[in-house]
């Protein structure tokens, strides 16, 4: 009797599903998440937790590595689907779902190659397994930290330099918990912590908020020659650089890419942060990746906007909805940042709502309630109170003017400022005159092609994410909720070029 | 009083502990149901036990450089503390042992997580996961000291710290009634010590899970089943130390331990998806300004009381 399989089928009807969302993916994130939510498929905020992988959007080249090291760090039993558009949705779970009951998960991952519904990917797992051990230096994540030794050794010479000797006992703390990364099997003696730096790089290309970096967990990575190197880098691994705080104490630098996939973060932002502590010393915003043919994208929540620009007829009532569901998108995934589960979920059933078309009347209640929890909680407003202020006249100069410019404060002061927008628009959800691109804004700000608004607020993140603590930068980039989709749209991409 | 010792309590005491933590989870996941919008009912209420099959079935992860020794300690230490913790809990008018120590007892395991749940970020090697380790300790230095004090409340009102002493003394009247603050100081920590709802800080999803974000399989299976055994030994804990144990009208005294620990139970599950996750760095602030002055001055009462008596 065979009971691994009969656990194997039994479970599956519950898979837990990692959401990886491409730039162009909205709508499939969209279709996923209700469906996720009516089927009781709990979504995943790591590969660590996840069963079942599902890519969301259109291919992406560049972001290949960074999907492929997701997969990498699934533990099996594991199987992969990914939709291209919100109809596939619905096959791609099922086939998902199939995968994983099958008895071939239980030797390998499944990822059997499939022509039908759903594009599952092909790639086989201990294929997968042997590129992996290939590439190891570079899949390492977080290896960003071994190519700093040139800038944290100027540190060092700076004027903090003094403070060095005393904080060694927690810099052999911090130590372990940095440098980590590629196996070790392809570290030839002695060499220098510059070139593998140079690996950690290329690793850094984001992966899953700095889960990228477990090149062997699959269970059969190579171990294979130790170096000489061993006492310098354990396990393969050089150790971080030390460099001066905030504080004028000496701490090791964390180098954390934050995107392109993490759970609840813009689908396919990617900002480099130097840590030391929890606390962001410096902040690089990649540029957004790119569709291979350009054009093939339109931005889910401007749709109305594009498509009135482009001379097709809209209603301001259909533009509307659309600005309504994209705040509470927004909303729902501040939620979910805040740790706030419940109030997240429902954020997202009034979105899907909203988006499938349902009246004034049946919204209006439960968005007061919405507003009642979460608009007026004392905590959450506590919690959020003082982070992230960005006033009008400094998001006028960053050239942003939607919700985030009027809210004129800080976190709290933009969630308000989202849910009264809503409130204002419910009113005008069944308008039937023509949309005026120019009098209606956009959900994230007055539409333009030359300047989306997604790029002022991508611009406005650095100067404030910098000083901040890790969770206050979650909170910050959840309350200006860029959408790097605006950014890589067809109509954007094309005005760019002339 | 309560009888100790007997010999199937030893068994009986996890089995039950396990039972409560299992109606929590379930009246969590039929809350989640309702909120989702799905249909309310036994099958949704069960459903989230398909995991513990699942992750009996996953494969480890092995993650370079890990400290798999200290990985694996701290990830069984949650758990086996929160049944240990259990031990001195009186049931009805039964327990398993009834030291003169028994509030210690508890604590004492409780404070077994923040070495568990530091391990547990610590060994997989992993930015986040170590951030959330730290964070625990964080959280842990502002309930820490307001959960001690609410417990010394509950041990200077009965003058002892073995609890069945401490249930026996409120004849009567309940501490819960005239030491509210220190009832709530208790159960916040309850909250912050099972890491849940509000206190999931250092699970925060902000950071993809923290320290849950890296372990599979069975060892993400035992941190959190670790997570709701606390919450169920807290609960259970609640009920002699505040509620007058197995005290009560008409029932027999072990129906009435069960009906107060459910209701704890009840109220903390509500409690927890009622709130965001509140932040370490502003939490400190507010257990160090207002809760541990407030918890003193609670302690003050009963020590007060007992001395003019």
């Amino acid at each position: 009797m065979d009971l691994t399989g009969l656990i194997l089928r039994v479970t599956a009807g519950r898979p837990h599903v990692l959401l990886a969302t491409v730039p162009g993916g909205a709508a499939v994130r969209l279709a996923a998440e209700r469906l996720l939510r009516a089927r009781d498929w709990p979504q995943a905020s790591t590969p660590a937790k996840a069963d079942l992988l599902l890519v969301a959007g259109p291919d992406l080249p560049e972001l290949r590595t960074a999907l492929e090291r997701l997969w990498r760090d699934m533990p099996a039993p594991r199987a992969r689907v990914h939709a291209r558009t919100p109809d596939e949705v619905e096959a791609a779970l099922d086939s998902g779902r199939a995968l994983l009951g099958s008895p071939a998960v239980q030797r390998e991952s499944a990822a059997p190659p499939g022509e039908a519904v759903g594009h599952r990917e092909g790639e086989h797992g201990a294929q997968e397994r042997h590129e992996g051990d290939d590439q190891a230096p570079g899949h390492d994540g977080d290896g960003g930290g071994e190519g700093e030794a040139g800038r944290a050794g100027d540190a060092h010479g700076g004027p903090d330099g003094e403070h060095a000797p005393h904080d060694a006992g927690q810099d052999t703390e911090a130590e372990h918990g940095d440098g980590r990364q590629a196996p070790d099997g392809q570290v030839p003696d002695g060499q220098a912590p510059d070139g593998h730096g140079d690996h950690g790089d290329n690793g850094n290309h984001g992966d899953h908020g700095g889960h990228g970096g477990h090149g062997d967990h699959g269970g059969h990575g190579g171990h294979g020659g130790h170096g000489g190197g061993q006492t310098d880098m354990p396990g393969g691994l050089p150790m971080a650089e030390p460099g001066a705080d905030r504080d004028g104490l000496t701490l090791d630098r964390l180098h954390l890419p934050l995107g392109p996939f993490l759970a609840d973060w813009p689908a396919g932002l990617t900002v480099r942060l130097v840590l030391q502590g929890d606390v962001v010393q410096r902040v690089d915003v990649d540029e957004p990746a790119r569709p291979s043919d350009d054009a093939a994208v339109e931005a889910f929540w401007v749709q109305p906007w594009l498509r009135a620009a482009s001379g097709e007829p809209v209603t301001v009532g259909e533009a509307v909805r659309r600005r309504a569901a994209a705040h509470l998108d927004s909303l729902g995934r501040l939620l979910a940042v805040a740790g706030w589960p419940a109030e997240a979920v429902r954020a997202g059933r009034l979105r899907d709502d909203l988006l499938s078309g349902a009246p004034r009347a049946a919204v209006a209640p439960r968005l007061e309630r919405l507003t009642r929890r979460v608009g007026r909680s004392r905590t959450l407003a506590w919690l959020t109170r003082g982070i992230g202020v960005v006033t009008a006249q400094k998001a006028r100069e960053a050239g942003a003017g939607g919700p985030a410019a009027r809210a004129d404060g800080d976190v709290t002061a933009r969630y308000r400022q989202w849910l009264a927008d809503i409130r204002h628009d419910l009113p005008r959800l069944e308008d039937p005159a023509p949309l005026d691109v120019a009098v209606e804004d956009s959900p994230r700000g007055p539409w333009s092609a030359e300047a989306p608004p997604s790029a002022a607020l991508i611009a406005l993140l650095p100067p404030l994410l910098e000083g901040a603590e890790l969770a206050a930068a979650r909170l910050v980039v959840a309350s200006l909720d860029p959408d790097p989709e605006e950014l890589v749209s067809r109509g954007v991409v094309e005005v760019a070029r002339g | 009083m309560v009888e100790a010792g007997a010999w199937w309590t030893l068994l009986a005491a996890p089995g039950l502990l396990v039972v409560l933590a299992a109606l929590a989870v379930a009246g969590n996941a039929v809350l989640d149901a309702r909120d989702a919008g799905r249909p309310v009912g036994v099958a949704g209420a069960v459903r989230p036990f398909l995991g513990v099959p699942r992750a009996l079935v996953a494969q480890p992860r092995r993650l370079p450089a890990q400290d798999r020794l200290l990985w694996r300690t701290g990830v069984v230490t949650v758990p086996v503390a929160a049944v240990l913790s259990t031990l001195v809990v009186p049931f009805g008018g039964r327990v398993v042992a009834d030291p003169s120590v028994g509030v210690v007892w508890f604590n004492a395991m409780e404070v077994l997580t923040w070495a568990g749940l530091w391990l547990a970020g610590w060994g997989p090697n992993a930015a986040f996961s170590l951030i959330g380790g730290y964070r625990f300790l964080a959280q842990g230095l502002a309930y820490e000291l307001p959960l001690m004090f609410a417990l010394i409340s509950a041990a200077t009102g009965a003058e002892s710290l073995r609890v069945g002493d401490i249930a026996a003394a409120q004849d009567g009247l309940w501490y819960a009634v005239w030491m509210p603050v220190a009832f709530a100081a208790y159960l916040a920590g309850v909250l912050a010590f099972s890491f849940l709802g509000p206190f999931a800080y250092p699970a925060g999803r902000d950071l993809a899970g923290g320290v849950l974000g890296e372990v599979s399989g069975a060892d993400r299976l035992l941190l959190q089943a670790g997570r709701w055994l606390w919450l169920a030994s807290g609960a259970a804990m609640a009920v002699p130390l505040f509620l007058g144990g197995g005290a009560g009208p008409g029932l027999p005294s072990w129906a009435w331990s069960l009906v107060k620990t459910l209701l704890v139970l009840g109220l903390l599950v509500w409690v927890l998806r009622r709130l965001p996750v509140v932040r370490a760095d502003r939490y400190v602030e507010f257990a160090w300004v207002v809760l541990i002055p407030l918890t003193i001055a609670q302690a003050l009462v009963p020590a007060l009381v007992n001395l003019g008596r």
